[in-house]
């Protein structure tokens, strides 16, 4: 026999494993492409965090940027950083979506005379621009959002060196409250909150918990000040003024709906009764004394549209309480008087005692606070009069966000050169000469100042995607270009050494690592003075004469309409009105019976600016003279906030308010949102809205359920002799009358140390949804699309269920279209956070055919997608409707573009005919469960956060161990009076306890 | 902290050059190629002169000349170097070798001339094996690290010089990927290394291929045959390890 040699062998073994290559070769081949230098601080497989600012809103949140292989792919908060310490709304979670958007300007764009556009280089595009910049002789502004300081200065440099001017435009400018500082302190800032002392709050509208200047500190704040464990009074009590129920109402122990607009001279009457009550500001308090001395209280309240009674209350509350502070109005209710409103709540504050306290003044602006409406308007005159050659247009939609009116489509037509450096075509953008796009806040280097001395660094995660450049660079480059008196006006170098420079008094690789320079100091001591005397007491100007007053509020995921290019922005349900993708239009259902119409009918709303027809969401929280509209719909430009990006030119989705808004320019030179009457009429139309939650009655099932004050103070027994039971609670006892609680523990092997279990304090989640977001981006949950949204197939793993008051059990099973249990005047709204229960006794393990759920040894309710064969009976055997169903591709129709990059690679994508759902981060345990193993030990309490718990501003969620009985989430869970179980009765033992919401209204205001 | 997408680091390399001239004169010292021996010795009547016409081919000579002395060989002084030595030279074409099993890869990389004659530590190059559950490809830079400082007359060999390209061109190189697991299989490399399992266990005898290839291990499972890198081929593993490693599906799946 010949010797078998080794490349025989190999000859005979190649047959063989070419065979098998050819019986399986559906498998497409994979390159491995790794990197020609590796970074020394990337090891492909491990993530890696940068400190650096959300750029979303003007709050300016601190960042936590999660990055694997050089791709952000998760946005935390920073835990450092004193305005978010942690959290991140659902805005700044969705924003991860921004460098990757599928309509980015991948290049330099010139249009040509006949409306077409052509890529350029930026050779030519800055050659081009510097030209003109040369010839401009002195006539080039620079139109903006607000930027950080060391921005603002590069930019203010080449303004004064190219000659000409600069307006920083920011849509909500809250210059009213600025104003207003001015007016009553001498100092034009925006005051800042500290509510976590306080034990009454009185919002005046500013909807501080979803719009405010700063939501997720609001929240913190909030909800730790009425901490049921730290205060067993039940701590600060939330009074909310607003015309319409929004979140913060949601939320308040009290909500009064007066007229919309008289937020000021309810202040200011309150404020009369406190002076009268001998309270005093410590200031100028002649000049309030002469103020307040013609102030008729009654009178006030009386055309407020406020009960006497009420307002007496009111008043005694505030007089009675010990650390009280009142928030000035916000967006939706400044008026054109809004300056007065404000200031009259700054003065309120000042008796109250809270200046200095849970209210302070810092001494300056913030470099490069913005303008007024007034200096756009003024602007806009100068372009209209051919005073503008060159305009550069930077961080700002002013088509989109100033109304028709004002004109400034029209003036932008008379401006020579119209350059802008938006990163996506907006509605602005695609009228400019020259686009040099910017890149974005992930792609460069940026600071910011939320507030005066606290400092916040931007720093580059992402290599820039497209031929981008930052902001700071593109003003640098074509300074220098233009010549030598400009680049003496601006620093040199790049716009990084800008930005080192600006924190040269600290170690600058510190202030990355940390986030930036947070050691601002308190600002001094203000009080009042003698500009109170400005304050008027006079209703609002309302434009027009329809039946309704027309309130624009911004939308919480979208803002002024900046937002609504993110996917998540429009996906994830508004937590007001649960309804996503579109605008609507909110009136009461007396109004809508009265018009004849329901949920989706489509209306006309039309003020003397213009109409606009969208579909009405009929609400019984809100006033029948009000009509609302959310800020942030009927973009005509971007991929996902309007229908173009879906193959149809130039289409909004949904409508935007600001076309029908005069451009009243209030008190200040400040922006009137509130400054408009509406007429409503029919259409006979009808056009469904996308609408999570289709009742908002919990039939007494005691989703979310709510412990009266009084109740828990005499230390209600509701669980009182009740046995433990030792082996997990099955005993029958007949009935509805299980035996609780059962112990999560029991539901795990018994080989296993875990048992990973939840505990949601409903009492502590306002509802924000940042958690929905933050699940979605950690998990690859992709998003559906509107079509899909209507069709109820959303694929949140975790959704805010939102009730109000107990409910009932209706005669017959009617079942409504819309919610419609709110009821004016009633705030007993419960937010439910909604996802995998993990049942011990899952009624969607046993019915999947190919066990692709299961119970795993952890107690997790494992979800196996390659197993899953889509039959769907898990989903209808579901107790919680929590599993979610690839009805479609969506990961791959959805996230077109960069997109994907966002992926979290830990977690598999899912693809059609899958079901799936939460599996409290699985991969994160798993995470953990490799350091702990690598250092021989069991996973510790606290190492295993879920997205969900990570992102919450109010620290609603632990996640632990229920085995270990020291753990925070059994600790917390042991709360007899206030733990439940959903859906107890079932018996499908979840590992997710809810601690019920604290009823704190001493009126006894509730539900059944 | 740096910007992480932009790669400026200088990470390996520096330590590389000396330890590896070293390494690769041990191993001229060692090996002799079993087929080019067989080969040389099967021509019994020496025939004309063979002149050399590249380095490989001289190495390739001068070895056959060794078994047999009577052969008539003759080197151009250009080709008469050191270097590439003959097992390189070998190497480099079994790697390329279209009869071999596995994919042809953009350079003919020898597994068996790299980590079995050199004894090159596996994880020298795949660094983070141990760290991360990726074992990691190594990256041009680290290649070059070496490679940079061997004598021109390697450019003789093709793959050395689509390597320098590569690196001039600063353009990674795209490897054909050969043990591959499915999108929903999270496998994590540093468990089982820290488990103590030898690379081998998954990846054959990588050290003894030049050409690499998925090696086949079939076996029956509960009478079903089952390859590498199937779910039972794991399982099988898992479950033999006196339940050491985790069954759970949550452990790989999610």
């Amino acid at each position: 026999m010949p010797e078998l040699d080794r490349r025989h062998f190999m000859k005979l073994v190649g047959v063989g494993a070419g065979a098998a290559a050819t019986a399986a070769c559906s498998d497409p081949v994979e390159k491995l492409v790794p990197y020609v230098v590796q970074p020394e601080v990337i090891t492909p497989g491990i993530a890696l965090e940068y400190a650096s600012t959300c750029t979303e809103c003007s709050t300016n949140c601190g960042l936590h940027v999660r990055t694997r292989e050089g791709r952000p792919i998760k946005l935390d908060g920073n835990p450092e950083h004193p305005i978010n310490r942690g959290a991140l709304c659902a805005r700044g979670q969705a924003a991860i979506a921004r460098p990757y958007l599928p309509q980015r300007y991948e290049a330099p764009t010139k249009r040509n005379a006949d409306g077409s556009t052509q890529k350029a280089t930026w050779a030519e595009a800055e050659a081009a621009v510097v030209a003109k910049l040369r010839s401009a002789g002195g006539r080039t502004w620079v139109l903006g959002g607000q930027v950080g300081p060391s921005l603002s200065g590069v930019i203010d440099g080449w303004v004064s060196a190219v000659g000409g001017g600069r307006v920083v435009y920011e849509p909500f400018a809250y210059e009213a409250l600025r104003e207003a500082a001015a007016w009553v302190f001498g100092v034009r800032a925006l005051p800042i909150f500290d509510l976590s002392e306080t034990d009454l709050i009185v919002d005046f509208g500013s909807n501080f918990l979803e719009a405010g200047p700063s939501p997720v500190e609001g929240m913190r704040q909030f909800t730790d000040a009425r901490d049921i464990a730290k205060h067993s009074d039940g701590g600060a009590r939330l009074i909310s003024l607003s015309p319409r129920l929004t979140l913060t109402g949601a939320n308040s122990d009290q909500w009064l709906a007066p007229k919309p607009g008289s937020e000021g001279p309810i202040a200011l009457a309150l404020a009369a009764v406190l002076y009268r009550g001998g309270a005093r500001t410590g200031g100028d308090d002649a000049a309030v004394g002469r103020l307040l001395s013609g102030v008729d209280s009654k009178a006030l309240a009386a055309e407020a549209g406020l009960d006497p009674e009420e307002f007496d209350a009111l008043a005694k509350k505030l007089q009675k309480a010990k650390a009280a502070v009142a928030l000035p109005p916000g967006v939706a209710a400044t008026t054109s008087g809004g300056t007065s409103a404000a200031a009259a709540v700054l003065v309120l504050n000042a008796l109250l005692g809270a200046n200095g306290r849970a209210m302070q003044i810092p001494s300056s602006d913030t470099a490069g606070a913005p303008d007024t409406l007034q200096a756009v308007k003024e602007l806009i005159a100068r372009m209209q009069s051919g005073d503008v050659d060159v305009l550069v247009i930077h961080d700002a939609n002013p088509i989109y966000s100033l109304p028709p009116s004002a004109g400034f489509a029209e003036a932008l037509k008379k401006v020579g050169l119209v350059v802008s450096t938006a990163t996506l075509p907006d509605e602005t953008s695609v009228e400019a000469d020259w686009v040099l796009p910017q890149s974005t806040s992930f792609e460069s280097w940026g600071d910011a100042e939320p507030r005066p001395g606290l400092r916040s660094v931007v720093q580059p995660t992402l290599r820039p995607i497209h031929d981008t450049k930052s902001l700071g660079d593109i003003f640098l480059d074509t300074g220098r270009a233009v010549g030598a008196h400009v680049a003496s006006k601006i620093p040199g170098g790049s716009f990084r050494e800008v930005v080192e420079t600006a924190f040269s008094d600290s170690d600058f690789r510190s202030v990355l690592a940390v986030g930036g320079d947070f050691s601002a100091a308190p600002p001094a001591a203000v009080s009042v003075g003698a500009g109170v005397s400005q304050i008027q007491t006079g209703p609002p100007t309302l434009a027009g004469d329809g039946d309704f007053t027309l309130v624009a509020y911004p939308h919480p995921y979208q803002g002024d309409g900046s937002g609504s290019d993110l996917p998540w922005a429009q996906e994830t349900p508004d937590p007001v009105t649960k309804l996503s993708w579109s605008s609507w239009v909110e009136m009461s259902l007396g109004t809508a019976a009265e018009l004849g119409v329901t949920f989706g009918d489509v209306v006309a709303v039309e003020t003397p600016s213009g109409k606009i027809e969208l579909s009405v969401m009929p609400r019984g929280g809100i006033r029948d003279d009000v009509i609302a509209i959310p800020i942030g719909g009927g973009h005509t430009q971007s991929h996902y906030g309007s229908l173009s990006g879906e193959g149809s030119v130039g289409v909004a989705r949904g409508a935007n308010v600001i076309s029908i808004l005069p451009d009243a320019v209030g008190e200040g030179g400040g922006r009137a949102w509130l400054s408009s009457r509406a007429r409503v009429s029919r259409t006979g139309r009808f056009a469904r809205l996308a609408l999570s939650q289709w009742t908002d009655n919990q039939y007494e099932r005691g989703f979310a359920q709510k412990v009266s004050l009084a109740a828990l103070l005499q230390d209600d027994e509701k669980h009182h002799g009740e046995e433990h039971l030792a082996e997990g609670g099955e005993a029958h006892e007949g009935g509805h009358d299980f035996a609780l609680p059962y112990d999560p523990a029991n539901d795990s092997s018994p080989d296993s140390p875990y048992r990973w279990g939840m505990t949601i304090d409903t009492d502590r989640c306002t509802g924000c949804s940042a958690c929905v977001v933050a699940c979605s981006i950690e998990n690859n949950v992709p998003v559906v699309g509107e079509e899909q949204a209507i069709r109820h197939r959303e694929m949140t793993w975790l959704r805010i269920d939102r009730f109000v008051g107990d409910g009932e059990v209706s005669g017959g099973r009617e079942r409504r279209p819309f919610p419609d249990r709110e009821r004016l005047g009633d705030s007993d709204v419960r937010h439910s956070p909604m996802l995998c229960q993990q049942c011990g006794s899952a009624p969607c393990e046993s019915v999947c055919p190919p066990i692709a759920t299961y119970h795993s040894d952890e107690g997790i309710n494992g979800m196996i997608y390659n197993r899953c064969i889509g039959t769907r009976y898990c989903a209808n055997n579901c107790t919680y409707d929590v599993r979610r169903f690839n009805y479609f591709d969506y990961s791959r129709e959805n996230w077109p573009g960069e997109l994907p990059f966002m992926l979290n690679p830990d977690v598999t994508v899912r693809g059609q005919g899958v079901m799936e759902k939460c599996m409290f981060c699985v991969q994160r345990i798993n995470g953990a469960r490799q350091t702990a193993k690598n250092e021989g030990r069991l996973i510790a309490d606290g190492e295993v956060v879920t997205a969900c718990q990570q992102s919450c501003p109010s620290q609603a969620i632990s996640f632990g161990n229920t085995k270990d009985k020291k753990s925070e989430v059994v600790v917390k869970a042991d709360d007899d009076a206030r733990s439940y179980i959903a859906l107890h009765v079932l018996n499908t033992r979840p590992a997710v306890t809810y601690l019920a919401a604290v009823g704190r209204d001493e009126d006894g205001r509730s539900h059944g | 902290m740096k910007n992480a997408g932009r790669g400026s680091g200088l990470a390996f390399g520096r330590r590389a050059g000396g330890t590896f001239i070293a390494l690769s004169l041990a191993a001229l010292v060692g090996v002799l190629d079993r087929d080019a021996g067989a080969e040389a010795s099967s021509g019994e009547d020496h025939g004309p002169v063979q002149v050399a016409t590249s380095v490989c081919d001289a190495q390739r000579l001068k070895a056959a000349k060794e078994n047999d002395p009577h052969l008539q060989i003759e080197i151009p002084a250009e080709y008469n170097q050191q270097w590439p030595s003959l097992s390189a030279c070998v190497a480099h074409e079994e790697a390329w070798d279209p009869e071999a099993p596995g994919p042809i890869q953009p350079i003919p990389f020898s597994h068996k001339h790299h980590a079995g004659e050199f004894g090159i530590d596996c994880q020298y190059c795949h660094s983070g094996t141990d760290r991360s559950r990726a074992a990691g490809v190594p990256s041009v830079e680290l290649c070059m690290g070496c490679h940079a400082q061997f004598p021109p007359s390697y450019d003789e060999l093709t793959g050395i010089r689509i390597l320098k390209e590569h690196w001039e061109e600063k353009k990674p190189i795209e490897w054909n990927q050969i043990y591959r697991l499915p999108e929903h299989v999270k496998f994590r490399h540093n468990r089982h290394v820290a488990a103590g399992l030898e690379c081998q266990r998954c990846h054959g005898p990588v050290e003894k291929i030049d050409k690499l290839y998925l090696v086949p291990d079939t076996f029956w499972w509960y009478g079903v045959p089952v390859k590498k890198p199937e779910m039972g081929w794991c399982i099988e593993c898992h479950r033999s390890n006196d339940h050491q490693a985790s069954q759970d599906c949550l452990t790989c799946h999610y």
